[in-house]
């Protein structure tokens, strides 16, 4: 398991007095390979985002099903229209695509050229000018390492500022030295698509004068999660499970009163119980030798689906309860392995109780179907 | 005075029956008492159904309330 894991950020303004923005990211990540695509519509607002939507659409759901570039891009080309007056497509279309063995595929049509942060120097991702069904296209491969980072911007983003604090606007060079000088390949994708977007809005004064995005891909290793939660349907069992957890790669945790206690039984190490109630509806946090983090079940599993519905405030939050420790670590990891105990929990057989916390199974597809929507990869083991 | 150990179950069973409202009452105590009680949260004590439960000197109580816990440490301290 030493593939690398594309970590993706996108971050996006909207030009100033428009509610949606004209360019559109789909990513779109199976076994086989990792796709971005990016398309900017011609002009602001909903037509120029119904026209990028249509095209990153249809691209995605091409090569999704593993249809060879060289036929989506005149399949696009083909089926958009084009502004009579500008003689030019009504939407460009850019499009990554990176395979598990980390080789790199770049396809520009009309779009500004990526950029490519490899050890701190910033250079244009290598492309070659073709011609696909009479469309003038660029289009490079690379294969890329540990560490490498993909940048794409719109055009929002290489014009911020043209007339106004910049002349000609910030251009490919201004981003690219920006990059260089402030990013760090040890920052996050999400920091550093931030950080030029927070540029670029600057440059445009607060008052974009375009759709502006920022596409940042980096190659990192994977980080993996094992999650043990609910007791084994047989005490047999409880060993080889807790092997199972402490064996694997990554973050360990624990959700779970008795299968804390499963745990430190068979490690032989104490379980001890925090006192303090960070928040009165999520039982108190509690800590085992090393392990990463240690919550109660049912309730802090359901609070923290909650809390992964909302990133932005989840990253921001200072918050250190069980349900937000755990969201924040499911969030930072790529790979989710999930051991979920089948034995009947006599916690759950109240019958003064609401229904839905006996429902172990629908919790774990609810946080299954949660960190789906985030991109990770998810495997659940029943017990 | 020897001290008196109380171990309060934060299961999530415990939990929902109002184990906060015990931790509560033995923190509020007044500090000369407060000061004589070991209190340390646990996991499940395995019985679950008649929670909220705790464990005084090693002895499960269930079905407990922030006065009986206040009555059994007044009893254990005396
Ligand atoms: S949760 Fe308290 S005894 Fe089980």
């Amino acid at each position: 398991m030493n593939r690398l894991y594309p970590e993706i950020a996108v971050a996006q303004i909207s030009k100033a007095g428009e509610e949606l923005c004209g360019d559109k990211v789909e990513v779109a990540r199976t076994e086989a390979a990792t796709t971005v695509v990016i398309s900017d519509g011609l002009g602001s607002g909903v037509k120029a985002n119904i026209l990028a939507t249509l095209t990153t659409k249809i691209a995605s759901s091409l090569l999704k099903r593993n249809v060879p570039i060289t036929e989506v891009v005149p399949t696009i080309t083909e089926t958009l229209p084009v502004c009579r007056e500008r003689k030019i497509a009504y939407s460009t279309l850019q499009i990554i695509k990176l395979l598990p063995d980390c080789m790199a595929t770049v396809v520009e049509f009309d779009s500004p050229t990526t950029f490519l942060f490899r050890g701190g120097q910033v250079v244009p991702f290598p492309t070659e000018a073709r011609n696909i069904g009479g469309k003038a296209i660029r289009e490079g491969r690379l294969l890329l390492g540990e560490g490498d980072i993909i940048v794409a911007v719109s055009d929002g983003v290489i014009h911020a500022g043209i007339g106004g604090l910049l002349k000609l606007g910030w251009d490919w060079p201004g981003i690219s030295a920006e990059l260089a000088a402030h990013c760090s390949p040890s920052d996050d994708a999400e920091q550093i698509a931030e950080h030029i977007l927070g540029c670029c809005n600057g440059y445009y004064l607060g008052q974009p004068g375009d759709d502006s995005t920022v596409v940042v891909i980096k190659l990192r290793r994977p980080r993996n999660l094992t999650l043990f939660t609910g007791p084994p349907a047989n005490r047999d069992m409880d060993e080889q499970v807790v092997k199972r957890l402490m064996g694997g790669e990554g973050k360990k945790v624990i959700a779970g009163g008795t299968t804390a206690n499963i745990v430190s039984r068979v490690l032989g190490l104490p379980v001890t119980v925090d006192l303090d109630y960070q928040d009165p509806e999520i039982p108190p946090i509690a800590k085992i030798g090393n392990l990463d983090l240690v919550t109660e079940g049912v309730l802090t599993l359901t609070a923290a689906i909650g809390r992964l519905h909302d990133i932005r405030k989840l990253r921001a939050s200072t918050r250190r309860d069980g349900a937000t420790l755990l969201a924040r670590l499911l969030y930072e990891a790529d790979r989710i392995d999930i051991l979920a105990g089948t034995a009947v929990n006599p916690a759950h057989q109240n019958p003064n109780f609401p229904a839905q916390i006996n429902i172990k199974a629908q919790v774990l597809a609810n946080l299954r179907n949660a960190l789906e929507d985030l991109g990770k990869r998810v495997t659940v083991e029943w017990v | 005075m020897s001290t008196l150990r109380i171990e309060v179950c934060l299961g999530t069973s415990c939990h929902l029956m109002g184990a906060q409202d015990i931790i509560d009452a033995i923190e509020n105590l007044p500090p000369d008492k407060r000061s004589k009680i070991d209190l340390r949260g646990v996991t499940c004590l395995k019985t679950c159904r008649k929670g909220p439960n705790a464990r005084v000197n090693g002895i499960i109580l269930s079905e407990i309330t922030p006065e009986r816990i206040l009555t059994v440490i007044e009893d254990n301290l005396a």
